[in-house]
């Protein structure tokens, strides 16, 4: 289970704060998506929960299976089954997708003190959920991401996590920039990775992705805290009236 | 007028050193004569030192705190197995070998020449002969007094001729390694001409065997590429950590002549490679890449002066530095158009990986063209490891030091790719790997 309590906050550079008391439960085989308007903190949220540098967590704890999230190196995380969907995957020049996703695979097998794939093992493992995902064999010889289509780049976000099969996803902004066609590929990948180990956490700005990736929990995150947690209709309702009575702490709690 | 500048401990060593070696030396009384005028001239001109333009980041006279004796190779020969464990990944190439231990050919560790087509000799024994191999007039500014000190020392060196027409079969690997318990100054000069039409790949590492004391390297090779002839120069100076390594490459290309160079430097203290390449024929292509890999205090220079004389030539220079600690590299392109060089096309990049603040990269781009239909570019860079790329390998598992390693290597990549032969590439990659694992460790 994901356990979030009371999770403060702010950039390192400056004092301004982004999350100020975030507080919510994952347990494993649940999906839960976090809306929330621009600038609420939800791409925040998905970093800390990653490791990225740039931010201080100021108060509250990150629990994932009873351990110490906060506490652990952004590999070791990994390690421990955490997987963040980039909302901007980066283009690494000169690292070919193939070698990136083995030695990330290797990495974590390792880790886990389980066996590394043979080449025809993980050639195998690669080709056949590239195919799912549409990703020809081609794209999978070029250094990651490197000119990559915001689609590609997003199905490449998927694959890797089809690859590494990690039991918390945190998928930022998976449908950003998607057409529909696109959408319905990357959702049909996250749901076949859905089973009862495992927890996910799907960020998104709009309803759409979810009509695809139909969450069991809705969680409002605006102003650094989550103002409101519904099931799965909480996304329409938001989709008809719009973030704009969750701005304000005036009305955090109405 | 006249300047009295005071000579340094190291700039008296090497007037006065000469005096008890020059007897030694191999050649006649004309390259006596010739070694006696170029000492003449170092006296004249001292160590080079920041005021000269082409030594502003790199002060030769500061830096050498003292002239090691010359090498008369007083030193047993090493065994095979001795070089090729120096010669690490490169000693599984199959190549002609020629080796050099000291600054003196050993036959019993050398090949022969491979066919009638390619004489393979050694410099001491044409000095010898006195055919004046070796002594042809050897310009570049500002480098004049290494070059003297060149002319003056030199003990030995290859002698490559490829025939009109002729292949060289395999690479040629001339291999520099040093062996002497104490530190001495090996003073080496080639001289490889490749016919009109032929092709060859020409290996050079400079080395010191296990035990082998820090030494001082003066080495010249004197390069000239005959009209649609095509030549692979790779350069390997992984000649000791606290070695000092001058190397001066001169290089005239031909009609229609391709020159593909390539220098990897590594494990070297002060490291100064100058590199002047000039196009006598129309219709050339140079491509001069490489690699520099520092760290403690080393210091790592490249400078390439390349003369566009005749119209119709491409010149193409990419360089990619990691540096660590207090490592220092220095960059300098000259490329020159001549007024009537039109159409010259020539391309510049330099870029340093930065692995500490205190690590120095001085990059100093110099185009003079006097033709106005011309494409000249250059660019340098100086950047650190991106931060956001290490954060997305190790959101994937990948540990710190792994990500590190596969950045860096990446980045080295790019110039690396530039060797055509598969297995030389793969050799030389080997090299820079085990090099940039001991740079680049896990840093928490």
């Amino acid at each position: 289970m994901l356990e979030i309590r009371d999770l403060r906050v702010k950039l390192a550079e400056e004092d301004k704060p982004i999350l100020n008391g975030v507080s919510l439960k994952v347990p494993k085989g649940e999906v839960h998506a976090i809306m929330g308007p621009n600038g609420s903190g939800k791409s925040t949220l998905a970093y800390v929960l990653a490791g990225r540098d740039g931010y201080e967590v100021t108060g509250g704890q990150v629990l994932w299976n009873g351990e110490d999230l906060l506490a652990m190196e952004p590999d070791e995380r990994a390690t421990k089954g955490v997987f963040l969907a980039f909302q901007y995957p980066m283009e690494i020049p000169g690292v070919a997708t193939l070698t990136f996703l083995r030695t990330a695979l290797n990495a974590v097998l390792r880790k886990r003190g389980q066996k590394e794939l043979t080449t025809p093992e993980f050639m195998k493992r690669v080709r056949e959920e590239a195919g799912r995902l549409g990703i020809p064999d081609d794209i999978l010889k070029r250094p990651i991401n490197v000119g990559f289509s915001g689609g590609e780049k997003k199905r490449m976000e998927i694959l890797q996590m089809a690859i590494l099969q990690p039991s918390l996803s945190v998928l930022d902004e998976t449908d950003s920039g998607l057409d529909i066609d696109a959408v319905r590929v990357v959702s049909d990948g996250v749901n076949r990775l859905r089973s009862k180990d495992r927890a996910m956490l799907l960020i998104t700005h709009y309803q759409r992705l979810l009509q695809y990736i139909v969450p069991d929990k809705v969680h409002v995150l605006a102003d650094g805290r989550i103002q409101r947690t519904g099931g799965k209709e909480l996304a329409q309702e938001l989709e008809e009236t719009g973030y704009a009575g969750f701005r304000g702490n005036a009305l955090a709690t109405a | 007028m006249t300047l009295a500048v005071t000579k340094t401990k190291a700039e008296q060593a090497l007037s006065h050193n000469f005096e008890a070696v020059a007897a030694k030396l191999p050649g006649g009384a004309a390259v006596a004569a010739a070694r006696k005028a170029a000492i003449g001239a170092f006296a004249a001109l001292g160590l080079p030192h920041r005021r000269i333009e082409q030594w502003k980041y790199t002060d030769l006279r500061t830096a050498l705190k003292e002239a090691l004796p010359p090498s008369l190779r007083e030193a047993a020969t090493p065994r095979q197995h001795e070089i090729d464990t120096g010669l690490g990944p490169l000693a599984a190439l199959d190549c002609h070998r020629v080796v050099f231990v000291d600054g003196g050919h050993i036959p019993s560790l050398s090949g022969k020449s491979p066919s009638a087509a390619v004489a393979i000799g050694s410099l001491a024994a044409a000095l010898a002969d006195g055919a004046g191999d070796g002594l042809g007039k050897r310009e570049v500014a500002g480098q004049d007094a290494v070059i003297a000190l060149n002319t003056a020392y030199m003990t030995d060196g290859a002698i490559v001729r490829i025939a009109a027409g002729a292949t060289l079969d395999k690479p040629l690997l001339l291999v520099f390694a040093r062996s002497a318990k104490e530190g001495r100054l090996v003073t080496t000069r080639n001289v490889i001409e490749v016919g009109a039409g032929a092709r060859a790949t020409v290996i050079e590492a400079h080395l010191g065997l296990a035990g082998a004391a820090s030494g001082q390297a003066n080495t010249l090779s004197a390069v000239t590429v005959g009209d649609r002839a095509h030549i692979a120069h790779v350069v390997c100076a992984m000649a000791g950590d606290a070695s000092t390594h001058l190397a001066t490459t001169l290089a005239t290309l031909g009609e229609e002549a391709v020159y593909r160079a390539f220098q990897l430097t590594v494990a070297t203290g002060l490291a100064r490679n100058t590199m002047a390449v000039t196009f006598a024929g129309e219709g050339a292509k140079l491509d001069i890449s490489g690699c520099f890999l520092g760290r403690s205090t080393q210091h790592i220079d490249t400078t390439l002066v390349v003369d566009h004389a005749v119209p119709g030539c491409e010149s193409r220079e990419l360089f990619k530095g990691v540096l660590t600690d207090r490592a220092r590299g220095v960059f300098q392109g000259k490329v020159i158009v001549r007024p009537y060089a039109q159409k010259s096309d020539g391309k510049q990049m330099a870029q340093a990986l930065m692995l500490s603040e205190d690590a120095e990269f001085n990059s100093k781009p110099e185009l003079e063209i006097h033709a106005d239909d011309v494409v000249c570019g250059h660019g340098s860079t100086a950047a650190e490891i991106d931060e956001n790329l290490l954060f997305y390998m190790r959101s994937r598992g990948i540990p710190l030091g792994e990500a590190r390693a596969m950045l860096i290597e990446s980045f080295i990549g790019e110039a690396i790719d530039k060797i055509e032969d598969e297995a030389l590439r793969e050799a030389l990659a080997d090299v820079a790997r085990a090099r940039l694992a001991e740079l680049s460790g896990a840093r928490p």
